[in-house]
């Protein structure tokens, strides 16, 4: 092969077809490769087969070395050692139903399929003088061990957590929804790093419209690498600049199940433990996977709970601000005169006060979760001494103002979703500074803003504030509070529009009347 | 620039320049609690008591200064008057924390209607805090009294009020809705709790007046100041004020004194108390019938009597009815026939009843009222005997 064609295998080697010469096939493969130390080429020669030469050709570390040493090598160099009663027409077809003795096998006969199968974890046999190359499947990704889920824990319920194993991610849910009808399909995304992502519905409940939505939608990613299911998210997502979380993803395979269950589409991507569900509604990030695991009167008011959290998370600084340098007449009297004089000689307006605080607890927040675990004790000891009393000590903010942040930073802990928490963090600057220039008309004004943006956005089609915001009363049994489970008759009405009855048998129950 | 970029220019303008227009941080404001006027020459002297609020915290240890301040300004309005305090006040003063209005006896003999316009027109009051009459002293005086226990002189007075009329029936909480509508109409006259200083005023400044066990001067609720339309004429003795507000409908509880058939006393407990007033034409002539329910339980007995039967309590029930109705007519002929005043609401009761007949009456009622005869009607039930049955003294004599 001459040097010139040498450049031109980086230029254009991947849509050529295999040469039949080994040699030159092992230097293609080579040069494609950038001879790299972990691609490892076995060149051997089978006596037995007219020494025939044959290389086989796996990448260390992502195929699965047993295999290999176990099941090809050891029956390619050691069991044919009587020659083969019949002549050999195809040595192909020879090799792979009386030599490999692994499951999966296939024909390669350019060199992209090559370079994805090696580039997969498969092992590929090039003999000489074919120009059919066989591919085995000796699969074997490091897997981190199913675990128990980080960021989404229950006292009751499910104790696993998907892993950054695509295979072993639809296992669980496979494993969980034992029915033909959940259907796997699957999209290569990232022209580089050639992610696996996979589309798991239940035919039959999910709404093929947005199935075909979220397939469209895929197609049309353009990108060179896909890390993460939020590269996925920013794309697919229906609100480019929301600040609210248009996409829900979760990490625990039950709650997974339970919203394909309800007619939702989950998206996996492989290498991350978090899965994607659409089309999401506000609601489900106040809901958590424990709400359906346990009494559902406790559940109820749990979720009440969650949602009074959710607005002194979001309003509660503003108020503060508001009430104490506008409308001191809102305050009881000795509760005015009690945070008067816990103002007394404090330096700053309210407003600077509360800004103050509420960056230093985000930074703090921040801090916390970037650093070594080993060391997070010590920024909160010092974040509480020098946050919490130093500085109502010395006078530089009031001790009210302590007690408000930290009774935000504890609702903004309440949220089932760290997506939702991320975004009332966010918000409730903007409502301090309306709170600090107009009072509490600046709040109301604040929050009406915030609703009608929430009213206005939709995911896949389904409105985001349902069923509030078109008002759906029979979904209300699964939105704010939570009704007994034999009352759940039915799915999401706008989620699921073709297959909407759930239990059959209190549907016919109820509708008989 | 586009026009789209110029309107949104023109809004985060708006933002900026509009800049926390009327904002007021806590510590700007000096929070009055009590706001005292007189009149001395022909002007209004107005005095505020405003909070320190590092001295009422609990929080911080007292550096014993006083927990509130006071302030006196002249002016020919109240208005006028409230403005020039901010020469001597450190800061604005900020009424929406008011607790209670002390109205001078001179002024108040003068009439309340002019300087009511400025508490009522401004935006800053409330209309949700008591007024009061002071009695034998100016206003000034009384806000310059420290009071023990509440550190608020303010909340003191306010507290009593309504203390005392909830278990001793003596005062009458009337905040400033009240009283304007009662000043607003022709017929009604305005009745308000009187506060008189019992000791040497001179102390009641000093902060040893709340240092010791017994507090050398005291504010005290006199009675019930009555006023004909919006003028003081004068004082209810403190049992006329009790059985006023039993006329009135105003008794929660309350205690009677009666005495025992052999000699020693009993006293009730009024438990509950409402009264109906009823006006009837009888041949043109107005009546009123003035029906009274009581219940009470024994509160001490204090001679030997035997509680455990039925007649007795039914005693103890006649006589309790005629005591009330002994003393309230004496109440009522003070009002009905010494000062004249309608203060029970006698033309209303006879105009809701009658409505032609009041219209004739009506003009001449100043004259009739007097003269009406009134009948008072006093029911009452004892409802229970306390913890322990017969009295002590009872049981030795068995």
């Amino acid at each position: 092969m001459p040097v010139s064609e040498n450049n031109n295998t980086s230029q254009q080697p991947l849509t050529n077809l295999l040469h039949t010469s080994l040699s030159e096939n092992i230097f293609t493969i080579k040069e494609a490769l950038g001879h790299s130390n972990d691609v490892i080429i076995r060149e051997i020669i089978i006596d037995k087969l007219d020494c025939l030469s044959i290389a086989i050709i796996n990448i260390d570390g992502i195929s699965d070395k047993t295999v290999i040493t176990d099941f090809i090598l050891e029956n390619l160099l050691l069991e044919i050692d009587n020659e083969p009663e019949n002549k050999i027409d195809n040595i192909n077809d020879y090799m792979k139903k009386q030599c490999l003795a692994v499951g999966d096998v296939k024909d390669l006969f350019d060199f992209t399929a090559l370079f994805t199968s090696i580039l997969n974890g498969e092992t590929v046999i090039v003999l000489e003088g074919q120009s059919v190359a066989i591919a085995t499947d000796t699969k074997s990704a490091k897997d981190r061990a199913v675990t128990e889920p980080q960021t989404e824990s229950v006292i009751r319920g499910p104790r696993e957590s998907f892993t950054e194993t695509l295979r072993t991610n639809t296992a669980l849910i496979r494993r969980k929804i034992k029915s033909p009808n959940l259907w796997i399909k699957s999209r290569v995304i990232g022209e580089v790093t050639q992610t696996d992502v996979a589309v798991m519905y239940i035919n039959g409940i999910a709404n093929d419209k947005i199935v075909q939505e979220v397939l469209d939608r895929l197609d049309q990613i353009k990108i060179d690498g896909i890390l993460e299911t939020g590269y996925i998210e920013d794309f697919i997502q229906d609100s480019k600049f929301s600040i609210f979380p248009m996409i829900y993803n979760t990490e625990r395979p039950d709650v997974i199940a339970a919203e394909l269950l309800e007619g939702r589409i989950a998206i996996l991507v492989d290498g991350t433990p978090l899965v994607l569900t659409v089309p999401v509604v506000f609601t489900s990030f106040l809901q958590a996977a424990e709400d359906y695991y346990q009494n559902w009167i406790i559940s109820s008011l749990i979720r009440l709970l969650r949602f009074f959290g959710i607005s002194l998370a979001l309003i509660m600084p503003s108020l503060y601000v508001a009430i104490t340098t506008f409308h001191q007449e809102m305050l009881p009297t000795p509760m005015l005169i009690s945070i008067a004089s816990q103002r007394e000689g404090v330096p700053f307006p309210a407003v600077v006060e509360a800004l103050i605080m509420e960056i230093a607890f985000e930074i703090l927040r921040e801090a916390g979760l970037r650093m070594p675990r080993t060391i997070g004790p010590a920024v909160s000891i010092v974040g509480t001494l020098v946050i919490g009393q130093a500085a109502v000590e010395a006078g530089v903010v009031s001790a009210v103002m302590v007690i408000i942040v930290a009774l935000t930073a504890i609702c903004s802990f309440l949220f089932p979703s760290y997506g939702l928490s991320n975004t009332i963090r966010v918000l409730r600057f903007p409502l301090m500074i309306l709170a600090a220039i107009f009072g509490l008309f600046g709040v109301m004004f604040g929050i009406m803003m915030i609703i009608l943006h929430l009213c206005s956005l939709r995911s896949f089609g389904v409105p985001y504030m349902s069923p509030f915001g078109p008002l759906i009363v029979k979904d209300q049994k699964d939105a704010m509070v939570l009704f007994p489970r034999r009352k759940l008759f039915t799915r999401p009405r706008l989620v699921s529009q073709q297959n909407n009855v759930r239990e059959q048998q209190y549907y016919e129950k109820r509708t008989k009347h | 620039m586009s026009n789209r970029k110029m309107i949104l220019l023109f809004l985060i303008l708006t933002l900026i320049l509009s800049g926390c227009w009327s904002k007021r941080e806590l510590n700007e404001l000096a929070i009055v609690v009590a706001l005292g006027i007189d009149k001395v020459d022909e002007e209004y002297e107005v005095s505020i008591q405003v909070v320190a609020p590092s001295e009422i915290s609990s929080r911080q240890p007292s550096s014993g200064r006083a927990p509130v301040v006071t302030y006196h300004a002249k002016g020919k309005s109240v208005f006028e008057a409230i403005r020039r305090m901010t020469t001597i006040t450190p800061r604005k003063p900020y009424f929406s924390h008011l607790q209670i209005v002390v109205i001078g006896e001179e002024l108040a003999e003068e009439g309340l209607n002019e300087p009511l316009d400025f508490i009522a027109r401004d935006h800053e009051f409330r209309n949700d805090f008591d007024l009061v009459v002071s009695h034998k002293a100016p206003a000034k005086d009384v806000l310059n009294v420290l009071t023990p226990i509440e550190k608020m002189p303010a909340n003191k007075l306010l507290n009593s009020i309504k203390v005392s009329e909830k278990s001793w029936g003596s005062t009458l909480s009337v905040n400033t809705d009240e009283l304007l509508n009662t000043l607003s109409s022709k017929e009604k006259s305005a009745v308000l709790s009187a506060v008189e200083i019992h000791g040497d005023l001179q102390l009641g400044i000093d902060q040893t007046n709340v240092e010791r066990i017994k507090t050398p001067v005291i504010l005290k609720y006199a009675g019930i100041a009555i006023f004909k339309e919006d003028k003081l004429v004068g004082l209810l003795s403190e049992d006329d004020s009790i059985y006023f507000n039993y006329l009135n409908n105003k008794v929660k509880s309350t205690v009677e004194v009666l005495a025992c058939p052999k000699g020693g006393e009993l006293s009730t407990e009024i438990t509950s108390s409402s009264s109906k007033i009823k006006g009837t034409f009888k041949n043109g002539t107005p009546q009123i019938t003035i029906k009274i329910d009581v219940t009470q339980n024994i509160g001490e007995v204090n001679c030997a009597i035997n509680l455990t039967q039925n007649n007795t309590i039914q005693q103890i029930d006649q006589k309790t009815a005629e005591k009330i109705k002994e003393h309230t007519e004496k109440t009522l002929a003070i009002i009905q026939k010494n000062y004249k005043l309608d203060l029970l609401g006698f033309s209303e009761a006879l105009h809701r009843s009658d409505p032609k007949k009041w219209e004739k009456i009506h003009k001449e009622w100043s004259t009739i009222y007097p003269t009406v005869p009134v009948t008072i009607d006093v029911q009452v039930t004892t409802q229970g005997l306390g913890t322990i049955q017969n009295s002590l003294l009872y049981n030795s004599k068995e």
